[in-house]
């Protein structure tokens, strides 16, 4: 069996500052994977370059095994790729439904009451449904960041790309977080996640890859890679959160 | 619509909401559309025939502007050269009357003549963005008019009138081009409404708060710009055949003239870019200043550019999007609503003490 995604000799580089050296790695369908690496590590455009919205200057991306590498982010959402983004990119002068309905019928390619139901249940599972008639654009960051993952959600993806969702939340606001993606992944749903806030990422991978300097240093068992010397090394003095974690 | 889409939806007590489109009733908008539809459509008997072929005209700038406002309200494309479909509409029909064609049954023929058009044009024009495309289209539209006037076969620069139409009375005439004009007009904004409404118009909405955000949840925001060009193109082709149909004559200097661009513009400014109902307002707003103006010589369009620069400044979503910026009012409602069933009565009470989805499963 093909893996879901797979990268192969992924080099990006901008200017000067080389952002992939040579990444390669491949994700099974249902799998989590974190992805855990010091700022600058090239975490975020290695996501760009899964959704299609880098263009690597070497290498590929495969989806179930076809060059997908070629194609922009809306062709590779509608094969299957989800993602949020870092800094939430919500449509402001649309309700909060309307946002979710736009992933489910373009994304999901879902009509009339079939894009209804899956935007419902999107907004169901990250608890975002009391505020259906609302303007995204006088979301809170938390009801934004809600509304980043329900969105990809509702393009009723196989594989989610998760970037940073749990910054700038409370422990409680977390662990609600936690639970949606679980959930997801418990439905099938293979998962990638960038997060710096590590004892989220351990509720849910099984799997971590540590990112730095362009390069793969770590992957396999989340405790086993964050204990490895060369990890440690990277981390020490760059990330608190992370070293505190660790020790 | 509204309805079954709440009984379908089986997960996590959703049944107990419907999904309507606007926030209120719809049903008496539509009485009142096929009210005033109905009474335009009277008004050859009702008023002088001077009245008559104002209506029209503003028929036919109300065509344009609803056109223009979908794709820069809309689709977020400044265009300065839509009076290159004008022109082309015209010269459609032209050349179909020349040819023996009826001219009215030959105005949904030139549009869609537009349309093809547009498309290849489309092509080189979309690889520009922003002040670039304004220009592009402009640079079109003098190149479509250069190519007509340097053929004399449908009169080059002097222009040509239109056969066809003289076996009716002035008064036949005055009634048959008024219908053509309303038929368009309304076939226009209805199509205009039809597209927002759309999963298109839900695109459009979304590539104009966040482009980034709208591809990555499956938009394909090429094709959605090219469907509006191609919609908008086919629109502005429909009012230049009118006005090749009303006018009887078709001057390249007046059908190609960068000034119905520039009513366009100004009248979906003022209306109020971004609403349906922007543009009807802002031609009515035009008229009646026109009307009430134009014998005031060149006062009127120092009168028009102040009002312009002052709406802009002031009332930046124009007269239609102020004055409902509190109201909330929608003659035209594109939005999506989730609430509970509309009809109250149709659900049956729940027993007090059973759980909510015992009833729904």
């Amino acid at each position: 069996m093909a893996p879901l995604l797979e990268l192969v000799h992924v080099k990006k580089r901008f200017g000067q500052v080389t952002i992939a050296e040579d990444v390669s790695f491949a994700v099974e369908p249902g799998a989590a994977v974190g992805i855990v690496g010091p700022n600058g590590a090239g975490k975020t455009t290695l996501f760009g370059v899964v959704s299609g919205d880098v263009r690597p200057d070497a290498g590929d991306v495969l989806l179930d095994g076809r060059v997908v590498s070629r194609l922009d982010p809306a062709a590779r959402c509608r094969l299957g790729i989800g993602r949020t983004y870092q800094v939430p990119r919500p449509f402001d002068k649309m309700t909060v439904f309307e946002n979710v309905l736009l992933a489910a019928q373009q994304g999901a390619r879902a009509r009339g009451p079939e894009s209804y139901a899956h935007a419902l249940a999107a907004l169901d599972s990250t608890g975002l449904a009391p505020d259906a008639n609302r303007l995204a654009g006088s979301l809170g960051l938390l009801a934004r960041k809600r509304l980043e993952l329900a969105r990809a959600l509702a393009t009723q993806p196989r594989l989610l790309l998760l970037d940073e969702v749990a910054g700038g939340l409370t422990d409680l606001e977390v662990g609600e977080l936690v639970s949606v993606v679980r959930e997801a992944n418990e439905r099938g749903v293979a998962v990638i996640w960038i997060e710096h806030v590590v004892r989220a990422l351990l509720a849910t991978v099984d799997r971590l890859l540590c990112l730095a300097g362009g390069e793969v240093i770590g992957d396999g068992d989340p405790r086993e890679v964050l204990a490895s010397p060369r990890v440690r090394e990277v981390y020490l003095g760059t990330d608190a959160a992370v070293g505190e974690s660790v020790t | 619509m509204s309805a079954p889409a709440g009984a379908e939806l089986g997960s996590k007590g959703a049944a107990a909401r419907g999904v309507t489109r606007g926030a209120r009733s719809t049903t008496g908008l539509g009485a009142l559309w096929v009210a005033v539809v109905a009474l335009l459509a009277f008004m050859p008997y009702l008023v002088s025939q001077a009245d008559t072929s104002i209506l029209l005209n503003f028929f036919v700038l109300l065509t344009m502007a609803t056109m223009w406002n979908l794709l820069a309200g809309y689709a977020g494309m400044v265009s300065i050269g839509q009076q290159a479909f004008v022109g082309l509409g015209a010269y459609g029909v032209l050349v179909l009357a020349d040819a023996g064609f009826n001219p009215v049954a030959a105005i949904p023929v030139a549009a869609v003549m537009c349309a093809a058009i547009s498309l290849p044009i489309s092509l080189l024009v979309f690889r520009l963005r922003g002040g670039y495309f304004a220009i592009a289209t402009w640079v079109v539209a003098d190149a479509a008019s250069l190519v007509i006037s340097s053929n004399s076969s449908i009169g080059g620069g002097t222009g040509k009138t239109v056969p066809g139409m003289s076996s009716l009375g002035p008064r036949a005439f005055e009634e048959v081009t008024y219908w053509a004009a309303l038929a368009v007009v309304v076939v226009a904004v209805g199509l205009a409404y039809a597209l927002l409404r759309s999963r298109l118009g839900l695109v459009l909405a979304a590539v104009r708060d966040n482009e980034v955000g709208a591809r990555s949840a499956g938009a394909r925001v090429a094709t959605a710009r090219r469907i509006v060009y191609l919609v908008a193109a086919l629109g502005c082709g429909a009012a230049g055949a009118l006005l090749a149909v009303s006018q009887l004559n078709v001057q390249p200097a007046s059908v190609f003239g960068v000034q119905w661009s520039a009513e366009m513009i100004f009248v979906t400014m003022i209306g109020g870019i971004g609403t349906i109902e922007g543009p009807v307002l802002g031609t009515i707003v035009f008229f009646l200043l026109q009307q009430n103006l134009a014998h005031d010589g060149a006062w009127y369009l120092i009168i028009f550019g102040s009002l312009a620069v002052a709406i802009a400044i002031w009332a930046p979503r124009g007269l239609w999007g102020t004055a409902t910026s509190r109201l909330r009012v929608q003659l035209f409602p594109v939005g999506y609503h989730v609430g509970r069933p509309r009809r109250t009565r149709d659900v049956v009470p729940e027993p007090p003490a059973a759980p909510p989805a015992a009833s729904t499963t």
